[in-house]
């Protein structure tokens, strides 16, 4: 990914705009195949098999979804026109009419109960990674062939939501279809505005324009997914034209590419990358005081959370690390979403005051603390970790940075052995962060699923839990704001950024909107206009 | 002959031995599988316990391999955690990718490498032995990645010739799709062929220059400069057929390190071999898919050994009459 950097050279970007501008011409004509180069790698054709944006983003073009959500993650009609709750643990979903599978079967509310008695009851692990949304469903039944009426164990305001996450499959009359019958034997066979027409797993997948799509005409004719996780490669591959859009393209390669008429395209993804904390152990070997001596957790102590969170330059991460790609987090969500608070605010790094607090807590002389992390899963992991190692030095609190390959930094973490680590939240809507990553650990409810550290906040709990059993709207929406506010005043964690998703597109594409849920979608590109 | 036979399997066979309970606890140890088989920023950790268990990998570290090895024997590799494909199956579909790109390579590599290391040992000293012997200094020493980023620069980047990666379209040739049948697939297959080739050209050229020189100064050489033969005819009748048992041994085995790892210029063109899933699986620790390569790659690394053992006893009378 280096060497483009290197060549930033003004007469190179002149040879490059000699060799491709004569072409612009000929291709804006016939609009029609749409080439994209991406990084999530598509691994099974069995859209219920794991809930990873590599399968939901590029199956969505084959498969669809009862409720769709738009780039503002709010829900839209999809193959369901609308919804109600008819009880609070009941809802009833309006199906759409006239809408075929691309073997020419309807689409009826026998496939929707199919889907979703797939999931809850059919798929084994390791496949099955939506369960989470299925499991509340106690019976889904259908008066009538255009009517699913889905009822819950417990209340579920937020179902549309949930139904936002499982693809509909046509039904079978006998019995489920395993994972295996999806990647081999027949074509995968859904209702969505692109028809599969071939694929290479992990490699490629074509798909060609489905003209009897109930919704809006799709824009394209052909549509080839390609593979490329090498970001280095996949901005090569944008730059000679070989694809039209790429995805997730570094910071630092952006104004490169905008030298070499390539556009860019860019929003903040709807996640948060964050500092946790253990804050169960009493004492931790990851934690101890200048001489290497081990000391009691200062972590337990939300004054020493709230002066390393004064301590963090988060500014100068997303200014410089993220090259102006990142937004600076005070919250889990970035705000703007539904359910964030508009006023939490970053505020810049007050060494003074941070030092003031760590000697009222006890820590006159600080203390040394390993800081684990992944690298290269998250743009600007490893970088923010050593740039929070500096700025914690300040202070007088010694860090020590941990960074290894992401599946080896989650085995190390679940074992224990960090005191203090780097965090990703993600997901459709603010409350499976919030339930996640700061409620208590409860495996009954569900909740604290990602609170490794074991942080608890009962008050906070009991304001979450209300502020969820409420209808969605401006009233859920408030609540959970609030409910952020308070617990945030306590320092859980430590908020880093909101890194935001960039896409690179050629002239061939007029325009295109980043989904902030980071699936790229040929949807999301529309040809230019004459 | 039986007993070398029978020697050699033995010994293949104790090196694959070695080489899965090496590979296997290497890959064991690196990581836990199921945090890149489930989402780690949604699943609960019931979620993560139920897929552990239903891998197996809960079990003890021997107790897994015991039931691989078994698997094994009746021919099954396992199922890759990742695409859900038997991982055999998986490592065979790479391989027309994989073999296409290691032969353009060497088809390259030898010929050129030959000629120019004949051409420079039989010019000792002169400017044209001095030129190859520093530009092949330089193209071994080169790293990889950089050599393949500077053919994507040049080719690619600014003159266009040549697609900057992935594989082209393919023909089907005895049931399988190679991509050397089309043109684009030619196209495409150039540049990171040519990143195989070029260090492997200076490698053979130098192998194939010290060798001129030494038989050279033999004297069978001189008998046959003595008799009149024209010096073409010398270094191909009898200089090349001296020298060519280091040769081949070399071309055998980088033709096997090609097949098994090309894997930085398998991922700077993406080009999908067996090198790019090998780093891919290893990645996402996909301990099926990358046992099944290592196995096939041990395989392979025997299998062209043999194969070169066999073309000593074509070249060289001498093995001929030992055996």
């Amino acid at each position: 990914m280096q060497f483009i950097r290197k060549f930033r050279s003004p007469l190179l970007a002149l040879a490059i705009a000699t060799v491709f501008s004569p072409g612009l011409a000929a291709t804006t004509a016939m609009a029609e195949e749409l080439r994209i180069g991406t990084q999530l790698k598509l691994m099974t054709l069995d859209p219920h098999y794991a809930d990873l944006n590599e399968n939901n983003a590029l199956l969505a073009h084959i498969y669809e979804r009862l409720v769709r959500q738009d780039e503002h993650l709010s829900p839209q009609p999809a193959l369901a026109v609308s919804w109600k709750r008819r009880a609070p643990t009941k809802w009833e979903f309006k199906l759409r009419e006239g809408v075929r599978f691309h073997d020419g079967s309807a689409f009826t509310a026998q496939d929707v109960i199919y889907s979703i008695e797939r999931v809850r009851d059919f798929l084994k692990p390791p496949s099955g990674g939506f369960q989470s949304y299925t499991k509340p469903i106690k019976s889904v039944i259908a008066p009538d062939p255009m009517t699913v009426v889905i009822e819950t164990d417990g209340e579920a305001p937020t179902l549309p939501l949930q139904m936002t996450t499982l693809f509909i499959l046509p039904h079978k009359t006998n019995g489920f279809a395993t994972t295996e019958e999806l990647n081999s034997g027949a074509k995968p066979n859904g209702t969505g505005p692109y028809k599969f027409a071939g694929w290479q797993s992990g490699e490629r997948l074509t798909l060609a324009s489905n003209p009897d799509y109930w919704g809006e005409p799709p824009a394209w004719s052909d549509v080839t997914f390609r593979v490329i996780e090498n970001p280095a490669a996949r901005v090569a591959a944008l730059t000679t034209g070989d694809v039209d859009l790429a995805d997730y393209i570094p910071a630092r390669d952006v104004e490169n590419l905008k030298q070499r008429n390539i556009k860019i395209e860019s929003t903040s993804a709807s996640r948060s990358n964050f500092l946790q904390f253990d804050i169960a152990s009493e004492t931790h070997p990851g934690i101890t005081d200048k001489s290497g001596k081990t000391i009691a957790n200062p972590f337990r102590d939300s004054r020493v959370r709230q002066a390393l969170t004064m301590a963090t330059d988060r500014p100068f991460i997303t200014e410089k690390i993220l090259s102006g790609y990142g937004t600076a987090a005070s919250q889990i969500f970035p705000p703007g979403l539904s359910g964030t608070s508009d006023k939490l605010k970053v505020t810049p790094p007050d060494y003074d005051g941070a030092r003031a607090l760590l000697i009222e807590a006890g820590y006159p002389n600080g203390f040394s603390v390993v800081l684990a992390g992944p690298g290269g899963r998250y743009p600007g992991d490893a970088e923010s970790l050593q740039s929070v190692a500096q700025n914690w030095a300040r202070i007088g609190v010694t860090v020590q940075p941990v960074v290894s390959p992401f599946s080896v930094f989650m085995t190390t973490r679940s074992s224990g052995e960090y005191p203090l680590w780097y965090g990703g939240c993600s997901g459709e809507a603010v409350t499976l962060c919030l339930d996640g990553v700061l409620a208590s650990q409860n495996e009954a409810l569900g909740t604290g699923s990602l609170n490794y550290g074991s942080y608890e906040n009962k008050t906070f709990d009991q304001m979450l839990t209300k502020a969820k059993a409420m209808e969605e709207g401006p009233g859920r929406s408030e609540a959970l704001a609030s409910a952020t506010e308070f617990v945030m005043a306590d320092y859980p964690t430590i908020p880093l950024y909101h890194f935001h998703l960039i896409v690179g597109h050629s002239q061939k594409v007029g325009s295109y909107t980043v989904h902030p849920r980071g699936w790229t979608m040929a949807m999301q590109a529309a040809p230019p206009t004459e | 002959m039986v007993s070398a036979i029978i020697g050699r399997l033995s010994q293949a066979f104790l090196l694959l031995l070695v080489m899965s309970v090496i590979g296997f606890i290497g890959i064991h140890s690196v990581g836990n599988p199921v945090f890149n088989l489930v989402n780690a920023e949604t699943a609960t950790p019931e979620d993560i316990r139920r897929a552990t268990v239903a891998l197996g990998l809960d079990q003890p570290v021997w107790h897994q391999y015991f039931r691989f090895i078994g698997n094994v024997f009746t021919g099954n590799f396992g199922t890759s955690y990742i695409y859900h494909l038997p991982a055999f199956q998986l490592v065979m579909g790479k391989l027309p990718a994989t073999l296409e790109l290691a032969i353009v390579a060497m088809m390259i590599a030898a010929p050129a490498g030959v000629l120019l290391g004949l051409l420079a040992g039989r010019r000792k000293d002169k400017p044209v032995d001095r030129t190859i012997l520093r530009l092949s200094v330089i193209a071994l020493s080169i790293p990889s990645f950089w050599l393949s980023m500077m053919l994507i620069l040049i080719g690619a980047i600014l003159t266009g010739w040549f697609p900057s990666g992935g594989r082209g379209p393919t023909g089907v040739f005895l049931g399988t799709e190679w991509s050397f049948l089309t043109l684009d697939g030619l196209r495409q297959l150039t540049l990171p062929a040519l990143a195989l080739a070029l260090p492997n050209v200076a490698l053979i050229a130098r192998l194939t220059r010290s060798g001129t020189i030494e038989v050279e100064t033999q004297d069978f050489t001189r008998f046959c400069q003595a008799k009149g033969l024209s010096p073409r005819r010398i270094l191909f009748r009898h200089t090349l057929p001296n020298i060519s048992v280091p040769i081949v041994t070399i071309i055998g085995m980088q033709f096997g390190g090609m097949l098994a790892f090309a894997v930085v210029v398998e991922s700077i063109f993406n080009w999908p071999g067996v090198g790019k899933l090998l780093i891919d699986s290893i990645q996402l620790l996909d301990r099926p898919v990358v046992m099944a390569t290592l196995t096939f790659i041990s395989i392979a690394f025997v299998a062209l050994n043999a194969l070169v053992d066999l073309f000593y006893v074509v070249l060289d009378p001498r093995t001929r009459r030992s055996a």
